[in-house]
């Protein structure tokens, strides 16, 4: 029997700056590579790893990196709470701790053959940036595929290298509230894009990220694309303490998040009493 | 581990108590040591003969200001620290002071020193009455394992929390048979735990001398209390350690005048 | 002619205190005994201080092998120490059959879906001996059972060679056994016919939220959300981590603490948002755990009618009586 509480030993091997509050972090296992399962995948994109600091406990927090990575993983942290702020205090060669990958991820294989719509707002990005990488690597195997990505201002629109590299394989429609000068592509709602979107909604999935944008994403955009719940996507956050479906504190409905979810499909969450 | 390579500068003042507090610091024997591994104490009355005011990273204080040279005292640590807190109920909410009724007191005063006598003391508020406080470690006295706990938070870069759960927690575990189940007035429920329920286990009620809890159901409390105790009695209760409290002015006093009228 | 007795091993009860003297040497013993008046588990130093035929315990016995405090393991910058657990063996003696069942059903909640590593430390270095003046029909756990038969005579029902091993002791001896009824357990009765319709219980509750039933409003008004329902609940095993850094700065700690899902900040996470944010919903969720969650995943309630929660709320609610009623509203609208 093992003691499942106690994290493993990861090393900080990069750190950059995404906004004042958004850091993003690349971390190595201490010793040997992250495992992988029978698909060749470290983790399922839409899985998320206990990640923190010793002596300040642990938060769940999505991966960013691409599954087929096995010599780091990357996640995006935001400075929220005691955690997250030890984080943030930490440089590049420090040590952070670990457990997981957690969680059930998105439904891969079921997305293959189908177009698939994914909608993202500010820090929402991380289960669907490692989703992109997944679909990258075997973009064949999927439809038309769009990344509809909001932000506040240009300033805000996370990993901005990335995007360039994801738009020589699929469609990113990118739109900001506050343009700088600049600034030469959308402006205004996501919402406004969903005419530029030309999907087969009966053989369609979409994927949405985070509590603000999600009801938006949802009315104004998947709904009237005919993208049925539940083949909608949802990643949900909740507060976590074991990450092994012990604890109780993930709970929504019957469900545990930490291994029940995070992904849900959208008609499975709006039965949910909590 | 994240080490402060720096000792942190630590000042420990004293204003209108009985000092229990601070003597719970020392009995933190073998504890205190470690901490002096970590902080150098420049300022402390009671602890040490050579004292000097600086600027603090950390400034304890312990009793409730309650003359014009201690608030002036206690305006001045805020201005010359990082970390300014609240040690011991006296400090945190008025405690022990903070009893006193300042229509009785005027009326004494008159009587034993006659007209002509000026009182040194102003009145006896929180420390937050006055500057703003980072943190409050309440109790009558603080206990051990709570201040430990602070310190280990502070040190470690954290910011301090509050227990989340009651008294009853440890009450429950001390194994004591309930007061309010029987029959007799108590305000665990709604009380910060950390204490170690010791008032409850060595027969007394608690007068939430740890603070409100975050999130206390007071109303629902008051409706207990009610059927065991009259009004002076639930006043009397509520006004023991809580009176400069929002909820005692917010939901306690409102809903007395409600029970009155 | 039909033989309605049967040789069976039985102990005097006169000889219980001798038995747990000579058990004493290879286990910790832990019995019911009387604390200011009320009737705690705790460590027999004394067997004559042994209390049988209580009602009810403050805390459940869970908390020998679900400790309210607990380190999960402590760091030095070499590792990760996982503390060892190496006390003497427990023998827990004295349980009712409703907390042998609560036990029963930790043991499942705590392998599923991954073993508790500290559980089953614990559990699988723990013997349960039972004691009830019911009649035992289906054994619902533990080593051993003692049915009281009359003030003189228990019964010793061995359930697993552990318990087998003891009734071997000098202090059993076989006797004829007449069929016996038992006095009953008066507590929590009506609630315990519920329990043997976990399905209709669990629909019931979902039912009254989702129609509205004002009981909840009723409810999150009066519990004053102490936790104490939680902590005297013998299968409650809900639990927050707190972590440290030592005073010397040269270890950290993580240790895991029984928390509560009705006292605030249960579901808040980092930041402050709140997906439990009033005492109507942590109420509620406490109700949802036991009878909808629980029957969905394990097939039954996890409750067993041991009456604490309603013996030690000091807002004095009747679960009971709450459960009744909102099952007898759910027959009635749904039929």
């Amino acid at each position: 029997m093992k003691n499942l509480y106690a994290p493993i030993r990861a090393r900080v091997t990069r750190i950059e700056e995404l906004s004042e509050n958004v850091r993003l972090f690349r971390f190595k296992k201490d010793r040997g590579r992250f495992a992988k399962n029978h698909g060749g995948l470290t983790f399922i994109p839409g899985q998320f790893v206990m990640a923190g600091v010793w002596g300040y406990g642990e938060s769940p927090i999505g991966i960013l990196s691409s599954p087929y990575e096995d010599s780091f993983m990357e996640i995006l942290v935001r400075k929220v709470g005691v955690v997250t702020n030890a984080l943030h205090r930490l440089n590049v060669g420090d040590e952070m701790t670990i457990r997981g990958p957690y969680g059930n991820g998105f439904p891969i294989s079921s997305f293959e053959g189908k177009d698939v719509v994914m909608v993202s707002g500010g820090c929402g990005i991380p289960p669907i940036a490692a989703l992109i990488e997944y679909i990258i690597q075997k973009r064949e195997r999927f439809g038309r595929v769009y990344l509809l990505y909001g932000a506040a201002t240009p300033e805000d629109i996370l990993a901005r290298k990335r995007l360039d590299t994801w738009g020589r394989h699929i469609n990113i429609l990118l739109t900001v509230d506050h343009p700088s000068p600049e600034w030469k592509g959308h402006v205004g709602l996501v919402s406004e894009m969903v005419k530029d979107i030309e999907i087969n909604p009966l053989n369609a999935v979409a994927t949405m990220c985070g509590p603000g944008p999600m009801m938006t994403a949802l009315e104004r955009i998947l709904r009237p694309l005919g993208i049925s719940d539940r083949r909608i996507y949802v990643s949900l956050e909740r507060k976590m303490q074991c990450g092994i479906g012990k604890c109780q504190h993930c709970v929504t409905g019957d469900s545990y998040v930490c291994i029940d979810g995070p992904v849900y499909n959208f008609d499975e969450i709006d039965k949910n009493w909590d | 581990m994240q080490r402060e390579a720096k000792k942190l500068k630590v000042g420990i003042f004293d204003f209108t108590d009985c000092e229990g507090c601070q003597v719970k610091l020392v009995s933190l024997r073998e504890r205190l040591l470690a901490l002096l591994e970590r902080v150098e104490i420049v300022n402390w009355r009671l602890g040490q003969e050579k004292n000097r005011m600086d600027r603090f990273d950390l400034v304890l204080i312990e009793g409730c200001p309650i003359t014009q040279d201690e608030i002036d005292l206690l305006k001045l640590l805020r201005e010359r620290s990082t970390h300014l807190i609240g040690f011991g109920t006296c400090a945190t909410m008025g405690g022990i002071p903070a009893i006193m009724d300042q229509k009785e007191r005027a009326k004494w005063y008159n009587k034993i020193y006659g007209p002509q006598y000026k009182p040194r003391g102003i009145d006896s508020l929180p420390l937050t009455s006055y500057v703003k406080v980072d943190f409050l470690i309440h109790g009558c006295p603080v206990d051990e394992n709570e201040i430990v706990r602070v310190m280990e938070e502070l040190l470690s870069g954290k910011k301090p929390a509050y227990r989340g759960y009651s008294v009853c927690f440890q009450c429950k575990l001390a194994g004591n048979p309930c007061r309010l189940i029987n029959g007799k007035p108590c305000l665990g429920p709604v009380t910060q735990g950390g204490c170690g329920a010791i008032c409850v286990s060595g027969g007394s009620p608690c007068y939430g001398c740890f603070g409100i809890r975050d999130t206390a159901q007071i109303e629902g409390l008051l409706d207990i209390l009610k059927g065991m105790a009259d009004k002076e009695e639930i006043e009397r209760y509520f006004t023991m350690f809580l009176r400069y409290t929002k909820e005692y002015n917010e939901i306690v006093r409102p809903f007395m005048e409600r029970e009155n009228g | 002619m039909i033989k309605n007795y049967k040789m069976e091993p039985v102990i005097e009860r006169n000889s219980i205190p001798s038995l747990l003297k000579i058990l004493s040497s290879d286990y910790s013993i832990i019995a019911p005994q009387e604390r200011n008046g009320e009737v705690v588990f705790d460590d027999l130093k004394d067997p004559e201080c042994l209390v049988l035929g209580y009602k009810v315990t403050i805390l459940p016995p869970k908390k020998y092998l679900f400790p309210p405090e607990e380190i999960l393991f402590t760091y030095s910058g070499k590792g990760v120490r996982t503390p060892s657990i190496t006390s003497k063996k427990l023998l827990i003696f004295g349980l009712s059959l409703r907390d042998l069942e609560a036990i029963t059903q930790l043991d499942e909640i705590m392998s599923t879906p991954h073993p508790d590593y500290f559980y089953w430390k614990r559990r699988s270095r723990s013997i349960l001996v039972g004691v009830t003046d019911e009649s035992v029909h289906a054994p619902p756990g533990g080593d051993l059972i003692l049915e009281r038969m009359d003030d003189e005579l228990y019964r010793a029902i061995p359930l697993t060679q552990a318990g087998k091993k003891i009734v071997k002791g000098r202090f059993f001896k076989k006797q004829d056994i007449l069929p016996h009824k038992g006095e009953g357990n008066q507590v929590m009765e009506e609630l315990r016919k519920l329990l043997l319709d976990p399905e209709t219980l669990a629909e019931a509750v979902k039912w009254s939220r989702a129609e509205g039933h004002p009981v909840w409003e009723e409810l999150g008004k009066r519990c004053i959300g102490c936790g104490i329902c939680t902590y005297v609940c013998p299968i409650c095993h809900c639990f927050s981590m707190e972590n440290s850094v030592s005073l010397d700065g040269s270890t950290c700690t993580r240790c895991r603490k029984w928390d509560a899902c009705t006292l605030p900040g249960f579901a808040r996470i980092a930041g402050g948002y709140d997906h439990h944010p009033s005492q109507k919903k942590r109420y509620y969720n406490w109700y949802y755990h036991k009878f909808v969650r629980g029957y969905k995943e394990y097939g039954k309630s996890q409750c067993v009618a041991c009456g604490r929660c309603q013996t030690y709320c000091p807002a004095r609610i009747d679960i009971e009586k709450e459960l009744l009623g909102i099952v007898k509203d759910y027959r009635e609208a749904c039929g």
